[in-house]
């Protein structure tokens, strides 16, 4: 039996880390828990995952892309797939955002909440699987 | 707040009161500036920006009322101060009402000249404060809506993402009842979601910070795209819809974004409200000042009574066990953008038969037929 692929997820709401933790796992993913951005790139470096999935809006708006950064910047993050989730309102102050043009590659952006069958999809396929 | 020394400027002709008021309060460690007339005084007070200014009633030239009048104007944070020579009550409540804190019967002492200074730089810091709290409050007003909309939606999309794992994990463990449940569950959350989220946009309409970016534009694109969007959903219910629209029709300015959802929005009323086998029917027409969208369905129809009702807010046109449950500000939203584009909607409808909803749009004049209407009309 291969060794299940590791998907890391931050974001600073617990409950809805340990939601969609329930989700991956269905999935057959070992998945780490991350409640801050500072941690999420820590645990990025010691488990390193085959994905990770960054909330946009911790604490700070912003924070999100500052991690994501992070990420992208280590040996690890280069390629791996990261996906952001936004609960951003579409109609509201954040709608003009445009990431800069160096900004680092995101492979998906999904929004809060996801359904179950999309983010296993979308994961699935991120990860080169069938 | 601020590093530099308080900037006082006394407005007074006669010299001698200048230099003593001078001395006195660079004495105190105050700035002092001086000015022999009205005029002058006005513009050192626009330059230098003090923060108390004593003012003379009596100079020649311009009297010290307006100067008082022009300066609690033109600087409303500045502190003014009256200096009168013969102070009756009648000219100090004018300077008061004009915009004065307080006034200096002459002659004054040092003392009396040092305490009122020093109480209306208090009073300068409590006005700044004010203001500040004031402008604090304007703020979170405004933000109010933006607030309501992460705090509220925050945990909804945490249920909603519990539902969703309730579900993945249910077939193991729940029987069919409990998964029905879960199912009910996540359709009543799902439509509470919306609610919040078309009263927000509503909100956002009525304060002016729904984001609308408007342009020329082809309705009959738009309409087409909103129907093509529809189309799935019709297909499940059996629908037939089809679209009816000349060669060309004049432009409108509008936001493509909103007035979509205005059309997915009355689309999918219809498609809601319209049996297996029923047909909406989209026709377009237009004049030269009005483009006309008519949208008619096969459906249901509302009452006679109900029909004036239907664009209020919340407002259920078969009360509160209606099958079909919306957020109850669908119409709402479209009559709000149908507004904010100048624009009309209405509907007819019969029992039984069905309804048609109309939407009308002013076109984009050309500039030449702009002014030539308006001319015509003066």
């Amino acid at each position: 039996m291969t060794a299940k692929k590791k998907i890391l997820l931050i974001d600073d709401d617990k409950d809805f880390l340990y939601a969609t933790k329930l989700i991956l796992e269905k999935g057959g993913y070992e998945v780490f828990l991350a409640e801050d951005g500072k941690r999420g790139v820590e645990m990025w470096k010691s488990v390193s995952p085959d994905l990770a999935i960054i909330d946009m809006m911790m604490e700070t708006w912003g924070e999100g892309f500052s991690v994501l950064k992070k990420i992208r910047a280590t040996d690890t993050g280069k390629d791996t797939p990261l996906f952001m989730l936004s609960a951003v309102d579409l109609q509201g102050p954040y709608q003009s955002f445009t990431p800069p043009e160096d900004f680092p590659k995101v492979n998906m952006v999904l929004h809060k909440p996801v359904k179950a069958e999309d983010l296993l999809k979308y994961v699935s396929r991120a990860l080169g699987e069938k | 707040m601020m590093d530099r020394k308080p900037l006082i400027l006394i407005i007074d002709d006669e010299e001698s009161l200048r230099d003593g008021c001078r001395q006195t309060l660079e004495k105190s460690g105050y700035a002092v500036l001086t000015a022999g007339e009205g005029v002058e005084g006005i513009k050192i007070a626009r330059e230098h920006k003090p923060e108390v200014v004593y003012i003379d009633l009596k100079m020649p030239g311009i009297s010290g009322m307006e100067i008082i009048e022009i300066l609690s104007r033109d600087i409303p944070d500045i502190v003014l101060v009256m200096i009168t020579g013969y102070a009756t009550i009648i000219s100090a409540v004018e300077a008061m009402q004009k915009g004065s804190y307080d006034y200096l019967p002459k002659p004054f002492s040092p003392d009396q000249l040092r305490a009122l200074t020093r109480r209306a730089l208090e009073h300068r810091i409590l006005k700044m404060e004010t203001k500040r709290l004031r402008e604090e409050k304007e703020r979170m007003e405004k933000n109010f809506i933006t607030f309501v909309s992460h705090e509220m939606r925050s945990p909804l999309v945490v249920i909603q993402q519990y539902i969703e794992s309730l579900k993945v994990i249910a077939g193991d463990r729940f029987d069919k009842e409990a998964t029905d449940i879960i199912e009910r569950c996540g359709k009543r959350i799902e439509s509470l979601a919306e609610m919040i989220e078309h009263w927000l946009d509503i909100s956002r309409i009525e304060e002016g910070t729904f984001a609308q970016k408007k342009y020329p534009l082809n309705l009959c694109n738009l309409i087409a795209r909103s129907a093509e969007e529809m189309s799935p959903l019709c297909k499940e219910r059996g629908i037939t819809m089809g679209i009816q629209a000349p060669e060309s029709v004049p432009t409108i300015v509008g936001d493509e974004e909103s007035l979509t959802r205005v059309f997915t929005n009355i689309i999918g009323n219809a498609i809601k409200y319209t049996p297996e086998g029923g047909k909406i029917m989209i026709s377009v027409e237009n004049d030269e000042y009005y483009v006309t969208v008519s949208i008619a369905d096969t459906g249901s129809g509302v009452p006679a009574d109900k029909l004036p009702f239907i664009f209020e807010p919340f407002f259920r046109v078969r009360g509160k066990n209606e099958r079909h449950r919306g957020s109850g500000l669908g119409l709402t939203f479209c009559k709000k953008i149908m507004d904010s584009h100048g624009g009309e909607i209405g509907a007819t409808s019969r029992e039984g038969e069905g309804t048609t909803f109309v939407l009308k749009f002013p076109a984009q004049l050309s500039l030449i037929r702009k002014t030539s209407q308006s001319l015509s009309q003066s």
